[in-house]
């Protein structure tokens, strides 16, 4: 990967292709899928222990840490940081090749950490932070988790609280984060904490890297209504950092906030789960396998479902293309935010009409119980990333350029 | 995006700009008003500037047949526009729904005869399909085709005929002792009592048509008219959807510049949740419609037909749902002003509540998707 002269896109996939091939299996094409076999999990979030949590992410590190060494890992990304320099396309490329190949089941804790946080700490780093951090979380060797929300300051993150009072070259940290996926397996955590308690929002913040092993950082797992512990509580007590952990000059937290939450947006129907065309293929067996593809009202919902699933995805392609050619996420992430989470929650209804009692009560029956997993998801999708109200405001005030709601 | 498709993208787009540019400095809104009085005919001016200089008549036709052989894709840009307009136009008639039928009739002779004068634009003509029942599924074809001494004599009712009084010619489907059969009458035959129906709409003038013993001379295999059919049937969604999308995306537009205008409680409307999120929910549904007409429309110049049938049902029934809500909530977000005979808020809503009966409701337009998704059923039929 350090030829001057990018390979064609062709070759490129080619040569991707090939390398997949010598080290990850094929996916089955959805014809041999058979009903009933492997896994029925259609869970939106993680509902699986400790254990089984920490051994899927050593699996999928290690996968992101093949990836990087063969020059896969970080393809559009600065050769000074371990990257390989080229467009933004052969990413695309290689994502749509990859998902020809079975590969270790994605976790958050990585996928913020890699593409979130390593993408911050590109666009806002200082030169020292970028060699110190982005080769290194784009391999895996390290993980970074993020620090946004608070049990006062959701939707209304101009409500932060979480104090940073300086100290000479430190920094004194004080308060509480929460909705933390990966806290407990970050190495540094990007922080958003008030530095200024009179000025506006714009001037009132700062962001930082802090070390998740310093003393006074506490993590709990917050357990969310599925059961399992997707996120974390993060206690900040009186924690001393120094100032060369600062991300961006003092009072720019807002806007290096507002970029990552840009960043997540249009990355928002990306790994979280399933949707699109494997979901439909799902359903689509399920309405099969209990004989109701017959029924006439079965059939209107599918047309539906079906159709906005697809215009969801059609949508998603077309924004897509329009950032990688602009290179700026826009509001338009926002309005597949919305799109998405009402594509889940129609999913999660349907499978309902389909399946019957046995989406609630355990009868053992494959492809049937696992539902509920996926419906009491839907909710924390929605409030997740952004609610609705706060999409439609985004897309309101950026898109349609209507009045912006009173600060 | 290979370059050819990229090629292609770009010619469209450039379609787009010249039509849009056109029908906003020659077509003014008090053109679809105008045939709010009875008896209304196209502006001629308008037509032979589409047809002579733009050439858009002629764009899905065959070179082989005069056209410009360009494809039905480039048809949807130019439906959008004239939605967009609200432009009342022989174009839907004569070069989606009689243009379509001849070259999906696969009738060498009759197809040299007759697209060329549409692909100009000299003559114009319309599809008569439907019965009373304006079902375009399950036709019953109850107008009869007898194979005379001296050619095929047509005799019965077609309704619902768009330009149906004004078309130059007109093509019919009938029924014969083979089965459902094409035909192609003069306008101005003897035994055709061309009736104007009063219409919700009146930007897309219909009629009903009476034979009586008129000639008609086949079009196509006798018997063997029930694929041209389909085919044009979902060349009329598709258009039928561009168009409904174009008028959504100028109500969306009208209801924005609204909110933002008007003052109320002492703030603008559109500072309001309650109305602020109403159009992001409108804005979804038309951003929707638009990758959904995009769809449809490379479909359509594909060779997968039942890939298309799906889209095009697709699209339509996202397109006429969402042209009808977009056009209502428009009315709703204007308040007062926008019930008004004066306001042209109502034109929109006559067009919307219109395409959404025209061509087969939701249901009917989500059983085809689900056909293609779930197979066919016999509980349906």
């Amino acid at each position: 990967m350090s030829t001057t002269t990018p390979p064609s896109i062709e070759s490129f996939r080619a040569d991707a292709r090939a390398w997949l091939a010598a080290n990850v299996a094929p996916r089955p094409r959805r014809t041999e899928i058979r009903w009933g076999a492997g896994s029925d999990r259609v869970s939106l979030f993680r509902d699986t222990s400790a254990e089984e949590e920490r051994a899927q992410l050593e699996a999928v590190r290690a996968w992101q840490r093949k990836k990087f060494d063969a020059g896969f890992g970080a393809i559009s990304w600065p050769a000074e940081y371990g990257g390989a320099g080229m467009a933004p396309e052969y990413e695309v490329v290689f994502r749509q090749v990859e998902a020809e190949f079975v590969t270790p089941m994605i976790v958050e804790a990585l996928s913020i950490s890699v593409n979130l946080e390593a993408r911050t700490i590109l666009h806002l780093g200082t030169p020292e932070q970028k060699q110190r951090w982005i080769r290194s979380l784009r391999r895996g060797d390290e993980l970074c988790c993020q620090l946004f929300s608070e049990p006062g300051a959701g939707s209304d993150l101009g409500s932060i609280a979480l104090r940073a009072v300086r100290d000479g070259d430190e920094w004194l940290i004080d308060g509480q984060k929460v909705w933390t996926s990966g806290a407990q397996f970050a190495d540094i955590g990007y922080l958003v904490a008030r530095t200024d308690p009179h000025a506006a929002r714009q001037r009132a913040f700062t962001a930082f890297l802090v070390p998740m092993h310093a003393d006074g950082v506490t993590v709990r797992p917050l357990r969310q209504m599925t059961g399992g512990a997707a996120f974390n509580e993060v206690f900040f007590d009186n924690v001393r950092i120094s100032d060369s952990a600062r991300l961006g000059e003092v009072g720019t937290g807002w806007a290096a906030m507002m970029t990552t939450l840009a960043y997540e947006r249009s990355g928002a129907a990306e790994g979280l789960g399933m949707a699109g065309d494997e979901l439909v293929d799902r359903l689509v067996r399920t309405a099969a396998h209990n004989g109701r593809t017959e029924d006439p009202v079965v059939r209107q919902r599918f047309a539906e479902f079906y159709g906005r699933s697809r215009m969801r995805s059609w949508l998603a392609d077309k924004v897509d293309a329009q950032v990688r050619s602009t290179g700026i996420p826009g509001a338009e992430g926002s309005l597949l935010k919305l799109a998405y989470t009402r594509e889940l929650q129609a999913a999660g209804d349907l499978a309902g009409s389909l399946i019957g009692p046995a989406m609630v009560a355990d009868t053992g029956a494959w492809g049937t119980y696992a539902w509920s997993a996926f419906v009491s998801g839907v909710p924390g999708l929605r409030l997740g990333g952004g609610t609705d109200e706060i999409q439609k405001n985004t897309v309101a005030e950026r898109v349609l350029g209507l009045p912006r709601e009173p600060r | 995006m290979n370059p050819d498709a990229a090629e292609r993208t770009s010619v469209a787009q450039q379609l787009r700009a010249v039509v849009r540019g056109f029908l906003t400095a020659r077509v003014p809104s008090a053109e679809a008003r105008r045939f709010l009085d009875p008896g209304q005919r196209y502006d001629a001016t308008v037509w032979s500037t589409m047809a002579d200089q733009l050439g858009l008549p002629s764009l899905a036709i065959a070179e082989e047949y005069g056209g410009a052989g360009a494809g039905w894709r480039e048809v949807a840009v130019v439906a959008e526009e004239m939605g967009r307009a609200l432009l009342p136009s022989a174009y839907f008639a004569s070069v989606v729904l009689a243009a379509g039928a001849i070259a999906a009739a696969k009738d060498d002779a009759m197809a040299h005869e007759l697209l060329p004068r549409l692909a100009s634009g000299r003559a114009t003509a319309t599809l008569a399909a439907l019965d009373d029942d304006g079902r375009w599924d399950h036709a019953t074809f109850a107008l009869t085709a007898t194979d005379a001494a001296d050619g095929y004599r047509l005799s019965g009712t077609k309704t619902f005929v768009f330009d149906g009084r004004s078309a130059d010619v007109v093509v019919v489907a009938a029924r014969t002792e083979l089965g459902a059969s094409l035909f192609v009458v003069d306008g101005a035959s003897p035994g055709l009592t061309r009736t104007p129906l009063p219409t919700l709409d009146p930007t897309r003038p219909q009629a009903r048509l009476e034979f009586t013993d008129v000639s008609g001379r086949l079009l196509g295999v006798e018997g063997q008219a029930e694929p041209a059919l389909a085919r044009t049937f979902d060349l009329a969604l598709l258009a039928a959807a561009a168009d409904a999308l174009g008028g959504a995306d100028r109500c969306l537009q009208m209801a924005v510049d609204y909110a933002k205008e008007r003052v109320a409680f002492g703030r603008p409307i559109g500072g309001f949740q309650a109305i602020k999120h109403n159009l992001v929910d409108l804005y979804l549904e038309v951003e929707f419609a638009r990758v959904a007409v995009e769809q449809a429309a490379q479909a359509a110049d594909s060779a997968q037909f039942a890939e298309f049938s799906m889209l095009a049902s697709l699209a339509f029934a996202q397109c006429a749902q969402t042209y009808a809500l977009v056009a209502t909530e428009n009315i709703h977000i204007h308040g007062g002003i926008g019930f008004t005979w004066e306001h042209d808020a109502q034109l929109f809503f006559r067009r919307a509540k219109s395409t959404q009966v025209l061509f087969g409701d939701t249901g009917f337009h989500h059983e085809r998707v689900a056909a293609y998704l779930l197979g066919r059923t016999d509980s349906v039929h």
